[in-house]
């Protein structure tokens, strides 16, 4: 079996190639000087500026944390070019007018925009190496009263709501990576649903790094009123380089009263290579607060990409009755590296939390999941559950989970369940006794593994994720 | 707690230690050195470290404790109610000094038990071979101390094929106040011995004192032992405590810790699988109210094939008390064919009473059967609903069910007396809430 399954996992990454497109690149390092000039170039009122320094000077006193389970060598943070743009052309009225070389690149990513927009309904907010390039369905999405643009033009379309939310959830000295993002971030997508509105379509993101040494510093903010909801798709490739890649993102989401969030990743950066080289750095801070009553924050997730994947999207529970929601598939290969789960912190009464977490780990990677459901004393009748388990494929990877608990109220229930398991010899013969051949068994038993989240997943993306198991583990080229 | 606080309670310590007579044999005289060596570099933890996230000790240098000195006033009539009637092997400690009085060896000829001064020259080269080498103390300044002040102990060897039918019963005794006694428990089971141990932690007096313990413990080839583990300190104690069980081939090694008393507990267990077909069965049960804090850390390391190891830890916490429970099981790359099972259930009877558990998998092999689970929650209303339908009271059934909770781990202890005796603690516990 190891040696069907060693050429099943051994792909070569398919989206590895470089556009070609005039960057403008600001010099390496990072200091105040640099952080002024993003914001002067980002022509961005004074109290984003302060905000940004303050992030600074939070990240000065800070240390890169060490208590995780994934290793890299130290990264240089001087070395890295804090921001990156195409030049600037003249303002786009059409989708014509897109540099046909970026348009390019979507096609071989498989985005058709024009078309994916028509048929498929989705409105796509490219972002394309920290700048919104194009931004279609706005105005479909304005008639309801939905804003969706670049976090960057929200800045200045919609001052009160960005001042008002921004790091609020996450603040600009949550975390080492998340104060640096505070700082420096370029771009990202800005979402508010207007009370009462259900967003009448998916909402997504195509996430891109090109500039070779350019970390990635995304802002996401999503604010869903009372009685909203949405339903929010992202997703990334990134094409092959051999030197790391820095990406430290950092999501709000806040739901008001009754309101819904639904946020579905899709994550398949470059990983490195056979050998372990090269590969981003994927460490991001994603964090919801359901802060209305009967809120509800989701986070679906489909990792399957980077060198180093180092995040737990996370929920803060704080209107009574809230739900919070995680389903998660991280999957790794050769030298890749996951430390990933989720943090539940239940404060109101009557919260529910789901943690449902599949990893698959092959090679010689490392998966881990780390968790942390928290039941605070005020958090009457609160209850979680969570599930974690993990594949292994070979006998020189290795999986781990870490699940905190940690109850301060005698009236929750928390209960947590993991398993360790591979794909068994009994079961491959079986499907070879009904004449399916390993590599599609072996494709089925992981899809049934991993059943669980992809029903999570809206349904383009269910068929993506399918598809990049495919690549990582099976070996078709299709 | 600052630093320096820490660091100069550390050295008060250790000054005392000075004053003590260095023992004939160099090769103790060296592992002390080190220890001390290795106390000198560290610090007390403190919340910050990792390992001791949720267990606050500075309490611990509000006062100083000095180490406790050899005091026998003891009569066997004052102790005599905390024997164990099917227990006829006695080894006796009164504040970590060995009492010859009160100890009593009913099989003399199935195993060699006795103090560590009294054995170190009839069995030096086993003894050298095996203290202080499962418990490390690099990393763990508890382990350092104890280490350091190492001068008497408890040694247990059962010989070769030799099964030891009466239960050994160690029997740790605090009575004096303000003291750091520093108990020291040896067992070594030679290949195809069978022993049960009773570890058993009991005090005399209600006032504040620390007790840092080691044991260790080393199965042979096909070597079977049982060890239970009785923390009843009294209220006010400070209880900080490591074991660690090394198993070599086809060993069997089975433990029920049962933790009731302290207001400070803190029991490490690292079992480690060192090779083919090991076994190991681990339970526990915490069981603690008012503002008691008990923490338990277990690790249990599959280092080679077809290892199995079972855990069950149940904490049930009353009050305002606090319940810790970190689980780690390894398995390591050569480890196949591991089978491993792990769960940890938590019953919270107040408001205000908390538990943290950390049930943590660290798995490198593929070919295993490893699960874990955790529950943290009150009593089943179900449950309670099914007993009020037959007539009992709220108070009751509630009662009922909690004792049968932490019945379930007492039931596994093999000894009869020490059986009937915890589970009447756990029946005064719960008999007495009367919520």
């Amino acid at each position: 079996m190891s040696a069907v399954l060693q050429s099943l996992v051994n792909q070569p990454y398919k989206h590895g190639f470089v556009t070609d497109i005039e960057s403008d690149i600001a010099p390496k390092g990072l200091n105040e000087e640099i952080i002024r000039l993003i914001s002067t170039k980002k022509n961005e009122p004074e109290w984003l500026l302060s905000f940004r320094l303050k992030a600074y000077e939070k990240w000065l006193t800070m240390s890169e944390p060490e208590w995780q389970n994934v290793h890299y060598p130290k990264i240089d943070f001087q070395d890295i070019s804090y921001y990156s743009a195409p030049k600037p052309k003249k303002k786009l009225a059409s989708m014509d007018e897109v540099d046909p070389e970026l348009l390019r690149t979507f096609e071989k990513l498989g985005v058709p925009m024009h078309e994916r927009a028509a048929l498929a309904g989705v409105a796509v907010d490219v972002i394309f190496d920290s700048v919104s390039v194009a931004t279609t369905y706005k105005q479909k999405l304005a008639e309801v009263g939905i804003i969706f643009c670049s976090i960057s033009e929200a800045v200045h379309t919609h001052p009160e709501l960005i001042q008002k939310y921004l790091g609020s959830v996450v603040p600009v000295g949550d975390n080492y990576f998340a104060a640096l993002n505070s700082a420096v971030f370029t771009d990202g997508s800005f979402c508010f649903i207007p009370k009462g509105v259900k967003c009448p379509m998916d909402l997504s993101t195509y996430f891109r790094t090109n500039t070779e040494g350019s970390g990635q510093f995304e802002r996401t903010l999503i604010i869903a009123e009372e009685g909203a909801s949405v339903s929010y798709l992202e997703g990334c490739t990134a094409p092959r380089f051999d030197t790391n890649q820095l990406h430290a993102a950092v999501v709000e989401l806040i739901a008001l009263d009754n309101a819904d969030i639904k946020y579905s990743t899709v994550q398949n950066w470059y990983a490195g290579d056979e050998n372990g080289v090269g590969g981003i750095y994927n460490f991001v801070t994603k964090r919801g607060l359901a802060k209305g009553v009967n809120s509800r924050i989701s986070w679906t997730q489909v990792e399957t990409g980077s060198a180093i994947t180092w995040k737990y999207p996370s929920c803060i529970l704080r209107g009574d009755n809230s739900v919070g929601e995680f389903y998660s598939v991280a999957v790794t290969n050769n030298y890749q590296q996951a430390d990933t789960g989720t943090k539940m912190i239940h404060i109101g009464k009557n919260t529910r939390s789901t943690i449902v977490s599949k990893g698959i780990t092959a090679g010689h990677s490392n998966s881990s999941y780390r968790g942390l459901v928290r039941i605070a004393p005020t958090a009457e009748g609160a209850r979680n559950y969570s599930q974690c388990d993990s594949m292994l494929i070979g006998d020189q990877c290795g999986a781990h989970t870490f699940p905190y608990i940690q109850v301060h109220n005698n009236s929750a229930k928390v209960e947590h369940e993991a398993s360790t398991s591979k794909i068994g010899e009994d079961q491959l013969f079986y499907f070879s006794q009904r004449g399916i051949d390993a590599e599609e068994a072996v494709s089925m038993i992981i899809n049934g593994f991993c059943k669980d989240v992809f029903q999570q997943l809206p349904m383009e993306f269910a068929v993506e994720a399918t598809k990049l198991l495919s690549f990582k583990l099976e070996g078709s080229v299709g | 707690m600052s630093e320096a606080i820490s660091t100069s309670y550390l050295e008060c310590l250790l000054k005392s230690w000075q004053a003590k007579p260095a023992e004939s044999r160099a090769w103790l005289n060296q592992l002390r050195a080190r220890a001390i060596d290795c106390v000198s570099t560290q610090k007390l933890p403190t919340k910050r470290d990792e390992e001791w996230r949720f267990t606050d000790i500075s309490p611990l240098t509000a006062l100083p404790y000095r180490p406790s000195q050899p005091d026998s006033t003891l009569k066997i009539e004052d102790v005599q109610h905390l024997f164990l009637d099917d227990a006829k092997n006695r080894l006796v400690f009164v504040d970590g000094h060995f009492s010859q009085s009160l100890s009593a060896i009913a099989e003399p000829a199935a195993l060699i038990a006795g103090n560590l001064p009294a054995l170190l020259s009839a069995h030096a080269s086993i003894l050298e071979s095996h203290v202080g080498h499962y418990v490390p103390f690099d990393h763990n300044v508890f382990a350092a101390l104890n280490t350091a002040f190492l001068q008497d102990g408890a040694v247990v060897i059962v010989p070769k094929n030799t099964v030891v039918a009466e239960p050994v019963h160690l029997l740790f005794i605090a009575t004096q106040h303000e003291v750091t006694s520093y108990p020291r428990c040896l067992l070594i089971g030679e290949a195809g011995s069978h022993i049960t141990l009773i570890e058993d932690y009991v005090a005399l007096q209600q006032a504040a004192y620390i007790t840092n313990s080691v044991t260790e413990i080393s199965l042979a080839g096909n070597a079977h032992a049982k060890h239970i583990r009785v923390q009843r300190e009294s209220a006010k104690a400070f209880h900080l405590a490591n074991c660690a069980v090394s198993l070599a081939h086809a060993s069997n090694y089975q433990s029920v810790s049962i933790t009731l008393g302290s207001q400070i507990s803190r029991y490490n267990l690292d079992v480690r699988l060192t090779d083919e077909a090991a076994e190991c069965t681990i339970d526990g049960l915490t069981l603690i109210s008012d503002r008691q804090l008990a923490d338990t850390h277990t690790c249990i390391d599959h280092a080679k094939p077809n290892g199995t190891s079972h855990q069950q830890h149940k904490c049930i916490a009353d009050d305002a008390a606090h319940a810790v429970f970190n689980g780690k099981i390894i398995v390591r790359p050569q480890a196949q064919r591991t089978n491993s099972s792990q769960s940890s259930r938590n019953l919270l009877l107040s408001k205000t009473a908390q538990v943290d558990t950390k049930p943590q998998l660290e798995i490198f092999a593929d070919d295993v059967k490893c699960s874990h689970g955790a529950t943290v929650g009150q009593l089943d209303q179900e449950e309670i609903f099914y007993l009020r339908s037959r007539g009992l009271s709220e108070t009751a059934a509630r009662n009922l069910l909690t004792y049968a909770f932490g019945a379930e781990i007492i039931s596994r202890i093999p000894v009869s007396s020490l059986r009937q005796q915890l589970e009447q603690a756990v029946l005064d516990q719960t008999q007495s809430n009367p919520s």
